[in-house]
């Protein structure tokens, strides 16, 4: 396993590379997520300064900001290009590299993909975190922070991460069928992030949907984390969902090993 | 070592009525129609040998090469190499195969052309010492020392090559598939990826199967070819086999004084020839003439010639490869 697992250690190295090349692409898109994040919050106080009610579906207007800032913080780091990789792969048929190396075909996306995704995660865990406790601060005049629940989000955010990586797998393998995924990837995209929370919270949900919506994937990929970071979930609550996030993340692998068994046999290289 | 027989592929393909009109059309009644890229093939290649696989564009070669190095499913028929199947256990498969596709690049785009060569050592699982044996080798054959440093993206084309084929080399793979490694490349380049193809087969025994339209490359490096057309064999054997069956094409030069010296001539009346078998090209006082020796010896055409007409200067050359092959595109399947 180990000697297995060495194979793959060059392309976290290689995916951290790739990142600096092109580092001022890498700052504009950090740029535009955090200005994605700032849109939300002056919405969010736009509804609430409307309002009569200070609590909203069990929202307080600091919650409100906090949930904000940290399902950005959980988005960005479970996200995951696996769809959009594969697809442009299979369109210009430069997958035809990968299936002459002998390596697992999913493995090497993992990995470049942590490897990406590393700067990432050192440039913006700590001011996020910092931020958002500095808010709660403000609030409730206590310190919030508490290691326990910090912890235990970073595991959920693995599991998010994992999930959502095998989950944009299985969706790239669509395109061995229509071949080219730019649309369905932007339609993927908009239903995630209403399923998973992004764009409002489950809570704000009716009750019945909520519930359905908390079984599905979409939830364990940002709404479990944030809600495990700010202490929402506890004892048997808190370990029913970080089962499920287990669950959701073996299904949508072995969904991955299966679909790829299958859909390989209908690769066609697309050019030359 | 390498045997395939009776392989096809199929594929589907979606066809689109022309314009605007026609996108619009597809875009609710999608008709696809069912294309044969490879129709029937059968060759075998023994251990160690250069073989040269040849045909005109869209004959199907490329397919062929995909099947074989495991990238694509064959509808039907068998590849096996050293008994193996390629789509069966890939991973282990691929170890023992090099492969470089011309038009693309197994190196990585972004980083320099060294760590390339990193992530493909742990691949393979190549030891340290071997490694560095293994470098400095195709360092000597490719020349890559030059370059190695820099990036991939800023590479010229054959500097890519080159490095792209010391890739697929690294673990010493015992059977290398080159698809038109030659494509776009000058002269001198061309000359040492032949000189590094060649050297590699002798010294390591690697089995070698060769895809090019550059007929040097074969002439100079297969000792065999087999020929394909529209998906199905056309013609396998030695290159002087294929010059003996098909190149008993002779091309006589002369300068002649004699005014109307092709109709003074006639050749095609007075020996008979079919149409196929002859062809004349005059340009004021330059004639050319190319015939099939196997029906007119070239000592008769000789002296029939000098007979006729006054000749000042005279010379016979043997049809080249090129001509042949030329010969078989455009006639197509035999």
């Amino acid at each position: 396993m180990r000697k297995k697992l060495r194979i793959y250690v060059p392309f976290i190295n290689a995916g951290m590379q790739e990142t600096t090349t092109y580092r001022v692409n890498w700052l504009f898109y950090m740029f535009g997520n955090v200005l994605g994040c700032f849109i939300s919050y002056f919405i969010w106080n736009a509804v609430y300064n409307s309002s009569e009610n200070s609590t909203m579906n069990g929202f307080t207007m600091p919650q409100m900001i906090v949930y904000i800032f940290l399902m950005f913080l959980t988005s960005t780091l479970v996200s995951s290009g696996g769809t959009y990789d594969i697809g442009e792969e299979i369109r210009d048929g430069s997958i035809a590299m990968r299936l002459i190396k002998p390596i697992s075909y999913n493995a090497t996306f993992l990995f470049q993909e942590l490897g990406n995704k590393a700067m990432t995660i050192c440039i913006l865990i700590v001011p996020m975190v910092v931020g958002v406790e500095i808010v709660r601060f403000n609030f409730t005049g206590a310190v919030q922070f508490n290691i326990l629940y910090f912890l235990l989000y970073l595991v959920s955010c693995v599991l998010a991460y994992l999930i959502n990586f095998f989950f944009n797998i299985c969706f790239g393998f669509i395109a061995f069928v229509i071949k080219y995924l730019w649309g369905a990837n932007l339609m993927k995209n908009c239903i995630v992030g209403f399923l998973s929370g992004q764009t409002i919270p489950l809570a704000f949900m009716p009750e019945v949907l909520e519930k359905v919506f908390l079984i599905l994937p979409f939830a364990s990929l940002n709404y479990t984390p944030v809600m495990i970071y700010i202490g929402m979930y506890n004892g048997t609550t808190l370990l029913y969902f970080l089962g499920l996030q287990v669950f959701w993340a073996l299904f949508f692998w072995g969904l991955s090993k299966l679909l790829w068994s299958v859909s390989v046999k209908y690769l066609a290289v697309q050019g030359g | 070592m390498i045997y395939v027989e009776n392989l096809r592929k199929e594929f589907k393909k979606t066809v689109k009525e022309p314009g605007l009109k026609g996108s619009i059309k597809s875009l609710f009644y999608p008709k696809s129609e069912k294309v044969v890229a490879v129709k029937d093939i059968s060759f075998e290649v023994p251990e160690g040998e250069v073989l040269g696989f040849i045909g005109p564009n869209g004959a199907g070669k490329s397919t062929v090469i995909k099947m074989l190095t495991g990238i694509l499913t064959p509808t039907s028929g068998v590849c096996t190499i050293n008994g193996r199947n390629p789509r069966e256990n890939r991973k282990s498969y691929v170890k023992e195969i090099g492969v470089v596709f011309g038009q693309r690049t197994q190196l990585w785009w972004d980083l320099p052309l060294r760590e390339t060569y990193g992530v493909l050592k742990e691949i393979y699982e190549v030891p340290e010492d071997k490694y560095k044996k293994r470098m400095a080798f195709l360092n000597e054959v490719l020349d890559l020392e030059s370059f190695i440093t820099s990036p991939v993206r800023t590479l010229s084309l054959g500097q890519r090559m080159r490095a792209d084929i010391a890739a697929s080399l690294i673990h010493s793979p015992k059977v290398l598939f080159l698809d038109e490694p030659t494509i776009g490349l000058d002269v001198v380049v061309k000359d040492n990826i032949r000189n590094a193809i060649e050297y590699i087969n002798k010294e390591e025994k690697t089995t070698v199967v060769l895809t090019t339209h550059d007929l040097a490359d074969i002439e100079l490096l297969a000792k065999r070819i087999v020929m394909i057309d529209k998906g199905s064999n056309v013609f396998d054997g030695s290159i002087s086999e294929l010059k003996n069956r098909y190149g008993q094409i002779r091309e006589l030069h002369f300068d002649t004084d004699t005014k109307n010296a092709e109709k003074i001539l006639s050749y095609g009346q007075h020996f008979n020839f079919e149409p196929e078998d002859l062809s004349v090209e005059c340009e004021g006082s330059q004639m050319k003439v190319r015939f099939n020796s196997s029906v007119v010896p070239v000592s008769e055409m000789l002296s029939y010639t000098l007979g006729k007409i006054s000749v000042n200067d005279i010379s016979v050359k043997d049809a080249d490869i090129e001509e042949i092959i030329r010969r078989l595109y455009k006639q197509g399947v035999e």
